[in-house]
C-alpha cells in the first residue's frame, strides 16, 4: 500500500489515479504535495502531472456513463474538501467496475452517495453565486464583483454570467483564492489583479475608480430591499437559512446592517 | 434622486403583499448579445427578513386607484401617500438593477388609474420598451388588469413572460362583500382569453417555427387566506379547478396581513401563517404528488389539521394503504409515505434496481425515518402491526417533532 503524492492540480490527481490502475495497486492515500508529511515506513510515490494520462481517465469514465462522470469528478475536485482525493479514486473505481451509467443512481453505494452529496453542495454554492454576485460599475464601464465562496466555484460560474451579461464587460474576483474571471465582450478569461480594485474589508470599489451613479443605485436597491419586507411576518431563522451571515460581506443590501452590527 | 427614492419606497411597499416572486419556467435566450438571459431556472437574489425570496423588482406603477377593496392597502378611501412612476423611470430601475445582478427581472403591478385600458397600456409600454429598445431578455411579469381590451392583453402576452390576474377573495359571495365594484366574471374573462391565446400560439408553433413566444411562463393568481370565511376545502377546490381549466402555473396563497381597520374584513392579531403554510403543502400534494382534493380533505374534515402536514393526515386516515414495501411497491405509493419526498422516492426507485434497500440506506438517502418508519416495511425496521392505532402514531410523531418544528416553511418561489 503506497501513498501517492500529486502537485495539487486536477491533472496531477488524475495521473495518480491512472498510475494506481496501471499498477493494479490499492492506494493507502492520495495527498497534495504541500500537505504531505513524510513518515517512516511509508511507501511514497511522487506522480508528475501528465495531461495525456489525465485525459484518458476522464475519457474512460465518460465512456461508461454517457459523458456524466467527468463533470462530477471535476466538481468533487473543486470542492477542496479534505480527503476528497480518495473519494475521487473510489468513485472512479466504482464507475469502472460497474461499467454502466446506472451506477450513478445507486445511492446505496457509499462513494456514489457521498459524491452526489458533494455535487449537491457544489450545485448549491454555484446557485448562491449566481444569486449573490453584486456588480459595481466602475468609471471605465467595467462591472466588478467580489465573492468569497465556500468552494472553488469560480471556474463553474463564468458561462452563466457570459450568457446573461453579453453586452457589458465584467470581472468576478474571488478574494479568498486571489483570482478572478474577466469577460471582455468576447470571451471569459482567468485573471489575477495585482492592485486590488476593492476595499477588501467592505467589498466596495475604490472611490477613485467607481462610477458616479453607482452610489445612487446601491441606495435605491438597499431601500427597496427593506421596504418589501413585511414586518408582521418577520422570520429571522428562515432568513438566515437562505442568506447565511458569511455571505453578507459583499451584499449591498446588507451594508447598513453590517455597519450597525 | 430623492424623488425617485420616495416613489420606490411607496410603490414597493404597496406591492409587497403580492406573494408571487417566481422567475422560473421561462426560456428567453440571449441570442443577439443583448442584456439578460432566462434559462428556465429561477434565482432568488436575496431574502427579506420575513424569509421571502427577492427575485424580481416588484413594484406598482402607481398606487392611485379608483377601486375601494377592503383588503387592499391602496384602496381609494385609505389615507396613504400616493405616487406614480413614469415609463422611463421603471425601465431605468429595471435595467440598472439587472446589470448589477440584483434581480431576475420586473414584476409590475398597478392600482387602476382612470380606467383599465389606460393602466394596462402603461404596463405594456414598459415591457415593450425593455424588450425592443434595450434588447432585454430578463423576466417580465405583468398584472393583467381586469377589463382591459383583448388587444392590449395580447400585446402584453407577447412582451412578458407571465401575466397574472389576482382573484384574491376565494368566493364570489365574499368578494361582493369586500369589493362590491368587482365580480368574478371580470377576473375570469382575461384569464380565459389569455389561456386561449396561449393554446393558439402553441398550436401555431407546431406548424410555423417562426411563431413568437406568448407568455412562456404562463399565468398565475393569488388567493387571500383569512380575510373571508371560506374553508380550506373551498380554497383548494378553486385552486384545483384553476390548475385544470385555466392551466395556471401557480396559485399563490397569502395569509391575510391585517392592514388598517376596515370593518368589512376581520380584525386579526397576526396573519394566519401556519394555515397558509398548510394550504401550500396541500397545493404541493395536488401538483407534485398526484393527490386529489378529496384525498386531502373531506366532509368530515373541511379544514386542514394545523398540527400535522396534510400528507401525514392522509396516511393516518388511510391505514389500509400502509405499510408500503420499499423494495416492491410502485413509485406512486412510495411517494405517499410521510417523510419521503419526490427526490428520495426517485432515489429509492433507481437504487433498488441495484440492490435490496434497508433502513440504513433510506436514512442516508435522506428519508425522514422517524416519520416514515410507521408507514413502510423494509429490512432493518420492525414489522408494523396491521392494527396499529393511528391516533398513537400521530401523538408519537408530534411529540418527536414539536421541539424543532419550524413555524413557517419556505414555499415561495
Amino acid at each position: 500500500m503506497a501513498t501517492y503524492v500529486y502537485d495539487g492540480s486536477f491533472e496531477g490527481l488524475l495521473s495518480c489515479v491512472f498510475e494506481v490502475f496501471r499498477t493494479k495497486t490499492v492506494p493507502e492515500n492520495i495527498v497534495e504535495e504541500q500537505y504531505h508529511q513524510f513518515t517512516l515506513l511509508e511507501d511514497v510515490q511522487h506522480i508528475p502531472a501528465d495531461e495525456g494520462l489525465a485525459a484518458r481517465v476522464l475519457t474512460g469514465i465518460d465512456a461508461r456513463t454517457e459523458d456524466r462522470a467527468s463533470t462530477i469528478v471535476y466538481q468533487l475536485f473543486l470542492s477542496e474538501l479534505p480527503k476528497v482525493e480518495m473519494l475521487i479514486f473510489n468513485f472512479i473505481a466504482a464507475v469502472i467496475q460497474r461499467n454502466h451509467v446506472s451506477i450513478l443512481e445507486n445511492f446505496a453505494n457509499e462513494f456514489i452517495l457521498k459524491a452526489s452529496q458533494i455535487e449537491r453542495m457544489m450545485h448549491r454554492e454555484i446557485h448562491r453565486m449566481h444569486a449573490f454576485v453584486r456588480f459595481q460599475k466602475a468609471k471605465e464601464g467595467i462591472f466588478y464583483a467580489a465573492i468569497e465562496p465556500d468552494f472553488n466555484v469560480l471556474p463553474l460560474i463564468g458561462e452563466h454570467f457570459e450568457r446573461r451579461y453579453a453586452d457589458q464587460r465584467w470581472v468576478i474576483f474571488d478574494t479568498k483564492r486571489h483570482y478572478g474571471i474577466y469577460y471582455d465582450l468576447t470571451e471569459v478569461q482567468f485573471v489575477t489583479l495585482d492592485n486590488p480594485v476593492f476595499n477588501l474589508s467592505s467589498g466596495d470599489l475604490k472611490p477613485e475608480i467607481v462610477d458616479d451613479a453607482e452610489k445612487i443605485y446601491q441606495t435605491l436597491w438597499e431601500n427597496y430591499f427593506h421596504s418589501v419586507n413585511i414586518k408582521e411576518r418577520k422570520n429571522p431563522k428562515l432568513h438566515l437559512r437562505h442568506v447565511p451571515k458569511r455571505y453578507w460581506k459583499y451584499l449591498i443590501e446588507k451594508k447598513l446592517i453590517r455597519k450597525s452590527a | 434622486m430623492s424623488k425617485i427614492l420616495e416613489k420606490l419606497t411607496i410603490l414597493s411597499d404597496a406591492a409587497k403583499y403580492d406573494a408571487s416572486c417566481s422567475s422560473s419556467g421561462s426560456k428567453r435566450a440571449n441570442a443577439s448579445k443583448g442584456l439578460g438571459n432566462s434559462d428556465g431556472v429561477g434565482i432568488c437574489h436575496s431574502y427579506t427578513e420575513d424569509g421571502r425570496c427577492v427575485s424580481l423588482l416588484k413594484i406598482l406603477f402607481t398606487n392611485h386607484c379608483i377601486y375601494d377593496c377592503a383588503y387592499c392597502v391602496s384602496r381609494r378611501t385609505n389615507d396613504v401617500k400616493r405616487a406614480a412612476f413614469t415609463v422611463e423611470e421603471v425601465v431605468d430601475l429595471t435595467i440598472n438593477f439587472y446589470r448589477r445582478n440584483y434581480i431576475e427581472g420586473l414584476f409590475l403591478s398597478s392600482g387602476i388609474f382612470k380606467n383599465a385600458d389606460y393602466t394596462m397600456e402603461r404596463l405594456v409600454r414598459v415591457a415593450k420598451t425593455l424588450r425592443t429598445v434595450h434588447n432585454f431578455n430578463g423576466y417580465i411579469h405583468l398584472k393583467a388588469i381586469p377589463g382591459a381590451s383583448p388587444e392590449l392583453l395580447h400585446e402584453a402576452g407577447l412582451y412578458s413572460d407571465r401575466l397574472s390576474v389576482n382573484i384574491e377573495i376565494p368566493s364570489e359571495a365574499s368578494l361582493q362583500k369586500v369589493a362590491p365594484e368587482k365580480n368574478y366574471s371580470d377576473i375570469i374573462t382575461p384569464m380565459n382569453y389569455l389561456s386561449g391565446e396561449k393554446d393558439r400560439y402553441i398550436d401555431d408553433k407546431l406548424h410555423f417555427k417562426s411563431t413568437p413566444q406568448f407568455l412562456p411562463a404562463g399565468q398565475s393568481t393569488q388567493l387571500i387566506v383569512g380575510a373571508s370565511p371560506e374553508s380550506d376545502t373551498q380554497i383548494l377546490r378553486l385552486a384545483d379547478d384553476l390548475y385544470k381549466t385555466q392551466k395556471l402555473k401557480r396559485v399563490y396563497y397569502s395569509g391575510y396581513v391585517p392592514i388598517q381597520t376596515d370593518n368589512r374584513v376581520p380584525l386579526l392579531s397576526a396573519p394566519p401563517l401556519l394555515r397558509e403554510n398548510r394550504i401550500y403543502q396541500a397545493d404541493w400534494l395536488l401538483r407534485f404528488y398526484k393527490f386529489s382534493v378529496d384525498e386531502i380533505l373531506d366532509e368530515k374534515n373541511p379544514n386542514l389539521d394545523l398540527d400535522i402536514d396534510p400528507k401525514l393526515g392522509y396516511a393516518l386516515r388511510h391505514p389500509e394503504k400502509f405499510p408500503v414495501d420499499i423494495n416492491r411497491d410502485d413509485y406512486e405509493m412510495i411517494l405517499r409515505v410521510p417523510g419521503i419526498g419526490v427526490k428520495s422516492a426517485k432515489k429509492i426507485i433507481s437504487s433498488r434496481f441495484h440492490q435490496r434497500l434497508n433502513s440504513d440506506h433510506l436514512h442516508k438517502i435522506g428519508v425522514v425515518l422517524k416519520r416514515a418508519r410507521y408507514f413502510i416495511s423494509c429490512p432493518g425496521l420492525p414489522a408494523q402491526q396491521k392494527d396499529h392505532q393511528m391516533i398513537d402514531i400521530k401523538q408519537l410523531i408530534i411529540a418527536g417533532e414539536t421541539a424543532q418544528m419550524p413555524p413557517q416553511l419556505s414555499l415561495f418561489g
